[in-house]
């Protein structure tokens, strides 16, 4: 019985299907309120499914001067890392499907596993805009990674617990985006940056290098980047949500919650132009750290 | 179990076709045109006509895109990058000539510096006429192309890519 739980929990809810689907639809609705923010009618529902596909069923090609084992594998490994995360975070306001001391900081490496391996597979290829891009892919982990870990590591010192499903139940009495207001605004910034979402997104930038680390990748490789980014958008609306607007509910009410947290994205998305790669840095180590710091600071103080 | 089989595949091609149908990306590429058309191409994609509604996105990388827009009546010069930004697509890739430089060479047809049209180059899906086209007609060529996918109405099919001018024979030349 227990294994057909488990298998249940990986391949229909909350991990694989159900994960796949609402990360899909999520990157549909980011689309569409972009769109219509910008005054266009935007892409179908359908869009980041039909792309999937698409991108699936193309000709693979590995270019020379790479390695194969990696070219294949780091995809692979990416996706891997955000589905195992998603086990371990309350998707639509239930309880995780596992949890143990110390989950939080196994699914924050489990969501870095991401951009990491986009970083090394842009320097395993030999292309230069791949190059640049992964360059730039690994300045911005170092920069957003700190504050966003720090802001998230707030709500875990005053639950007093490294365990999600603890936090979630001490998040669900007290509204941390009343006591932590600026731990919320980091974070939600700092989930912005993970994602490379526009005034971030220095290390894809089309405009200027081709598509960044990605530049080589096509077919299947491309689509498991596009999924795990997809994937990585909903734990981590999930995760805000559940950590700074009041713990677990019902799925309703929670989808409500997520939704809100992504137009607040969308909104940002839609009115900051990109940042240069020294400016994203600048503004995560002086603005961001100390944003977090101050909250610290009156954590200890109140 | 052979019947089986077969319907499986039909659906798995299916799938894939409508897939291919409504997510096509494309990559823009100016090969030796006065940039009229390239504007055109540009107010194509603006919010005024907004492709993404097509689920059309303009990729920068050869690798990601599944149809050229290619204008120009290809200069000598520009014929190898051509080629090669052609090659450097993956399968199932598709080229739609714009323009009229792109169908026949244009006003330039004949002159000694261009190679009179992209399907002396290149094998081409599409041509759009018009000097410079109107973003409609861009977009109307493109939707025929997609509709040309689809098997119920089959305008393009294997054996006719085959017949058209292949690459190595034009890098032979």
């Amino acid at each position: 019985m227990s294994t057909l739980s488990a298998l249940f929990a990986i391949s229909i809810f909350p991990g694989g299907l159900f994960l796949l689907s609402s990360g899909l639809l999520y990157e549909w609705g980011n689309r569409k309120l972009l769109a219509l923010l910008q005054n266009r009618v935007g892409p179908r529902w359908f869009q980041p499914l039909a792309d999937t596909i698409k991108l699936l069923a193309k000709e693979e090609v590995i270019p020379t001067g790479t390695n194969k084992f990696l070219f294949i594998g780091l995809p692979m490994v990416a996706l891997a890392g955000g589905l195992t995360a998603a086990l371990y975070v309350p998707l639509a306001g239930l309880a995780p499907s596992a949890s143990f001391d110390g989950d939080l900081i196994m699914v924050f490496y489990l969501l870095s596993l991401l951009t990491l391996c986009m970083g090394l597979a842009g320097t395993n290829t030999v292309s230069r805009f791949s190059l640049i891009g992964a360059t730039r892919t690994l300045t911005q982990v170092f920069s957003y990674e700190a504050p966003f870990l720090l802001a998230l590591l707030g709500v875990a010192a005053a639950a007093g617990s490294w365990q999600i499903s603890n936090i979630t139940a001490y998040s669900g009495q007290h509204w941390l985006i009343l006591t932590q207001p600026l731990g919320f605004l980091v974070a939600l910034i700092g989930l912005m940056g993970k994602l490379e979402m526009p005034p971030f997104d220095a290390p894809e930038a089309h405009t200027e290098i081709v598509a960044g680390a990605l530049t080589e990748y096509s077919g299947r490789g491309l689509a498991f980047f596009h999924l795990g980014k997809a994937i990585e958008l909903v734990i981590g609306l999930t995760l805000i949500a559940a950590f700074f607007l009041g713990g677990l509910s019902n799925p309703l009410w929670f989808l409500i919650k997520t939704l809100a947290l992504l137009f607040i994205m969308v909104v940002l998305q839609a009115l900051l132009a990109r940042l240069r790669i020294d400016q994203t840095v600048g503004l995560w180590w002086r603005y961001g750290v100390l944003l977090v710091l101050v909250q610290w600071l009156l954590m200890v103080l109140l | 179990m052979d019947e089986k089989k077969n319907v499986v595949q039909e659906v798995m091609d299916g799938l894939t076709n409508w897939a291919r149908v409504n997510s096509p990306w494309v990559l823009h590429f100016n090969s030796g045109s006065c940039n009229g058309c390239d504007i055109e191409i540009l107010a194509t994609l603006t919010p005024r006509y907004d492709l993404e509604r097509l689920g059309v996105r303009l990729e920068a990388s050869p690798r990601h895109a599944d149809v050229l827009l290619c204008t120009g009546a290809v200069t000598r010069q520009a014929r190898e990058r051509l080629i090669r930004i052609y090659e450097q697509m993956h399968e199932p890739k598709f080229v739609v000539a714009i323009g009229s430089c792109a169908l026949s060479g244009g006003v330039f047809r004949g002159c000694y510096n261009v190679m009179n049209g992209i399907e002396e180059v290149i094998p081409v899906d599409a041509y759009i006429p018009g000097c410079p086209p109107r973003p409609e007609a861009i977009i109307d060529g493109v939707v025929k192309l997609l509709n040309s996918l689809s098997p119920a109405n089959h305008q393009i099919t294997v054996a006719d890519r085959n017949d058209k001018p292949s690459t190595e024979k034009a890098v032979e030349e």
